[in-house]
């Protein structure tokens, strides 16, 4: 599914982690590993990655390690292509202080801006144990059947409990017209009627797809698209939130007037799986 | 100054006429599948110097006494009206639609002003008489006005026809919503200029000082207010109670930001609406606050408000068929034109396009509301004023059935749209692969494909997950190379196995095959079909039926 993992890793607190983290996925994958440091080659910085790697229990001579240098984000996203992975795990901050969100960091250019697909870890830890809990949020398009279905194949591999789709929508507007004539229950009852007919839609489209061997549970939601699905994931305590990844590059004023997947970049509702 | 107790009396006694008047022919008007505001606008008219005024002045002059103190209070109450109505106007604009649908809808909205803008101004300034400008006004100001008046869309009565037209939740539905949000926000920016420009402020500030603070106070409320709004809500949400004191927190706020830009001199609605907009887009602001405050604005200060527009003038007397007729024109030929236009650029289909027009064509209450403005500030006469109010009403009844007509003759994406005699057929044949091979070579003539590749795709998607549904329908399909859907149907009376849920035979086999790369319309075809056949009585019924003819006719029918 993933044949090559890349890891972006820096000598931060989590380096160590993070290593662990992309072995495990390494052996459930059966695939090669790539790891991308971004920093002036010399012997003291050898020194300590190789520490952090031995540390990890990772095999020097089964794994890959590409030293670029210049701004860490593009050099590891020019790193990354130029190595063909097909899946990079970087570790990321739950939230970013408002500024670096707005101005960049270097997790949040890479959930933006990586061609392939990407994890990133909120809190990789150094004895990491499977991923149990996967929700995907969902629409119809045809890039979104391979999120789901690449975030199935995960869950399958992980033999996850729960594989949940989210569906959510908002109708802008709603308010203003029905305001005048209707109560707040008909409202209610009128949104109701709508996630049931969006389950419906949803439900032929997973049937579509033809998964099998896990049992899928579909999750209509009203609200602020991006958000809503974001927060049903968190407050459910998702261990992977699976999304697809952008259609077109995200820039400033995509987090400026947040829409969609903007709301997960900018606070991480659990481990989040960008499928491109 | 202070009310006597004869004029509280007489107050409250009017208020209550008002809004029961309003209120019982809104509701008539709604039972009519018409807007609300319409049935509140005539109340006002049979309340005001038209009618009442005509037939029995003396009771007019008692209830509605001008010159005196009620009518200051009355006054009051509009104003406060007014700013309510911005305040939930743009409490409905969402940003991050509006950016999700950036291209088309900037496309949409921009030339969706500029057209009718500069139809309404160049006919005002080049033939102001046609539009019975007074010789003493500013010709410049009032050709800006009546461009700005034709230019606004009405975003409640856009979201209600795309209700009733079931639309709402679609891609075109969706694009039509942040086009009227992104107009709304531009139009009155621009009207709020142009107040400036006239000079409305008694606070001493220049054009281009007015001009300054009014943009960084929008600047402020969309870069940082909004955020902060956000913030505070979620936490007034959690600390003290829900839903009073958000609803408390919406309307300071709203009164402050009506108060701030009235004291700019570019009137209180732009403040309201602004932050409408900044509280509106707070991700913690429920649902349920949304809709308290709809019920306490609309069924209150909304009749209210719009009574009060058909009591401003005498309909009967300041009816100018030459201003209506110009002003219906510019009107339905700028705006249908111009967004219709914008919606082409923006890269949509002629029909959906001038669908977009239509909808966007619906000026309803904004466009009363600017023709309010305008007439308190002297800058239009009263004539002109009716003949903004029936152009308002015009649009927005005619709105919902003109785009109706562009989206529903040629949608094909509805099932009764795609289904034709010619493409049912009964048969006897048994086994499920000789009715859907059959099927494929009707389809295959139709859509001019080879039938082997049409029918490698049904079949695989066949042998994936049988499409047995259940009540006797199976529903093989399949994603190819086609621009517009395909149906074809197969009845066969003995029934054949295609594995259904209730494990009846399959009696009614319709095969679906629709674009590839397009699974909304596929998934929409697939659930809109599965419901006809919710009732097996009906499906029976269907069974019933000798020719394809009469087939075609029920499965339309149903629901």
């Amino acid at each position: 599914m993933f044949s090559k993992i890349g890891l972006a890793i820096s000598f931060s607190p989590t380096g160590k982690a993070l290593v662990k983290e992309s072995l495990r996925l390494q052996q459930l994958f059966n695939s090669r590993l790539a790891l991308i440091h971004i920093g002036e080659r010399n012997s003291e910085s050898e020194e300590l990655l190789f520490k952090t790697i031995d540390e990890a229990g990772a095999d020097r001579n089964n794994l890959e390690i590409i030293w670029g240098e210049g701004d860490p984000a593009t050099a590891i996203i020019n790193a990354g292509k130029e190595a063909g992975i097909d899946l990079l795990v970087a570790g990321a901050l739950e939230k970013e202080k408002m500024l670096k969100f707005y101005f960049g960091s270097v997790a949040r250019k890479i959930m933006r801006e990586f061609p392939a697909s990407s994890l990133i870890l909120k809190s990789p830890s150094l004895e990491p144990i499977p991923f149990k809990k996967f929700f995907i949020t969902a629409d119809y398009s045809s890039r979104c059947e391979k999120t789901i279905c690449a975030a199935f194949q995960f869950a399958l591999k992980e033999n996850a409990e729960e594989f949940t789709i989210i569906r959510d929508f908002y109708m802008p507007g709603l308010t203003a017209a029905i305001g005048e004539n209707n109560t707040y229950d008909e409202l209610s009852s009128l949104i109701d009627q709508m996630k049931y007919e969006e389950e419906e839609k949803m439900k032929l489209f997973i049937n579509e797809l033809n998964l099998k061997g896990l049992e899928i549970k579909i999750v209509c939601v009203y609200g602020k698209e991006g958000w809503e699905d974001s927060n049903y994931a968190r407050t459910n305590s998702a261990d992977i939130f699976a999304v697809t990844g952008p259609e077109h590059k995200m820039r400033f004023l995509d987090r400026f007037f947040q829409h969609d997947i903007e709301y997960s970049f900018e606070k991480l509702p659990s481990n989040l799986l960008i499928v491109r | 100054m202070q009310l006597s107790n004869d004029q509280v009396i007489i107050f409250l006694i009017s208020i209550s006429v008002m809004l029961f008047s309003a209120k019982m022919l809104g509701e008539i008007f709604t039972k009519f599948k018409q807007p609300a505001i319409i049935g509140e606008i005539l109340a006002g008219v049979i309340l005001g110097p038209t009618i009442l005024g005509m037939l029995s002045p003396g009771t007019f002059e008692f209830l509605f006494p001008k010159n005196s103190e009620i009518n200051v209070a009355m006054d009051g109450i509009t104003n406060i009206a007014v700013v309510l109505l911005l305040l939930v106007s743009g409490l409905e604009v969402d940003l991050s639609v509006v950016f999700r649908h950036r291209k088309k809808a900037l496309s949409i909205s921009i030339i969706g002003i500029i057209i009718p803008f500069l139809l309404g101004f160049g006919i005002a300034y080049l033939f102001p008489g046609l539009l019975g400008l007074i010789e003493s006004q500013d010709r410049l100001v009032f050709a800006l006005f009546i461009g700005t008046a034709i230019a606004i869309s009405s975003l409640p009565v856009i979201a209600k026809i795309l209700m009733d037209l079931k639309i709402f939740k679609s891609e075109i539905g969706s694009i039509i919503i942040a086009s009227a949000m992104l107009n709304d926000l531009i139009g009155w920016i621009i009207f709020s200029v142009i107040l400036g420009m006239i000079g409305a402020n008694t606070n001493g500030f220049s054009f281009s000082e007015t001009l300054i603070y009014t943009l960084s106070f929008i600047a402020f409320l969309l870069i940082a207010g909004r955020k902060i709004i956000n913030k505070l809500i979620s936490i007034i949400q959690v600390k003290l109670t829900f839903p009073g004191s958000v609803i408390n927190f919406i309307l300071i706020l709203g009164f402050l930001g009506a108060a701030f830009t009235e004291y700019l001199g570019v009137h209180a609605i732009l403040g309201a609406f602004m932050v409408g907009i900044a509280i509106g887009d707070s991700i913690h602001l429920k649902e349920r606050t949304r809709e308290i405050l709809h019920q306490f604005i609309t069924n209150i200060f909304a009749p209210l408000f719009f009574v009060s527009i058909g009591m401003k003038a005498n309909f009967i007397t300041n009816f100018n068929v030459g201003i209506v007729i110009v002003l219906l024109a510019l009107a339905f030929i700028g705006k249908i034109a111009g967004c219709s236009i914008g919606a082409r650029l923006g890269g949509m289909k002629k029909n959906e396009s001038l669908a977009v027009g239509a909808g966007m064509s619906s000026s309803g209450a904004m466009g009363i509301i600017i023709g309010l403005i305008a007439l308190q500030f002297g800058l239009i006469n009263e004539e002109v004023f009716v003949g903004l109010v029936i152009m308002a009403l015009f649009t927005s009844i005619s709105s919902a059935p003109l785009m109706s007509y562009f989206l529903k003759e040629r949608d094909k994406t509805k099932f009764r749209n795609l289904l034709q005699e010619r493409f049912v057929f009964f048969t006897n044949e048994s086994g499920k692969e000789k009715i859907i091979s059959r099927l494929v070579e009707v389809a295959s003539k139709e859509l001019k494909l080879e039938k082997e590749v049409i029918l490698r795709e049904v079949m695989s998607r066949e042998k994936n997950l049988p499409t047995g549904i259940a009540n006797y329908l199976a529903l093989p399909h399949a994603k190819i190379k086609i621009k517009d859907p395909f149906i074809g149907i197969a009845i066969n009376k003995r029934g054949v196995n295609f594995d259904a849920a209730d494990g009846l035979p399959c009696k009614i086999i319709i095969l679906l095959l629709t674009p590839e790369n397009n699974n909304e319309i596929q998934l929409q075809l697939l659930s809109e079909i599965a419901a006809k056949f919710r009732s097996k009585e009906q499906v029976e019924k269907l069974l019933a039926l000798l020719n394809a003819r009469e087939l075609c006719a029920e499965l339309k029918k149903l629901e």
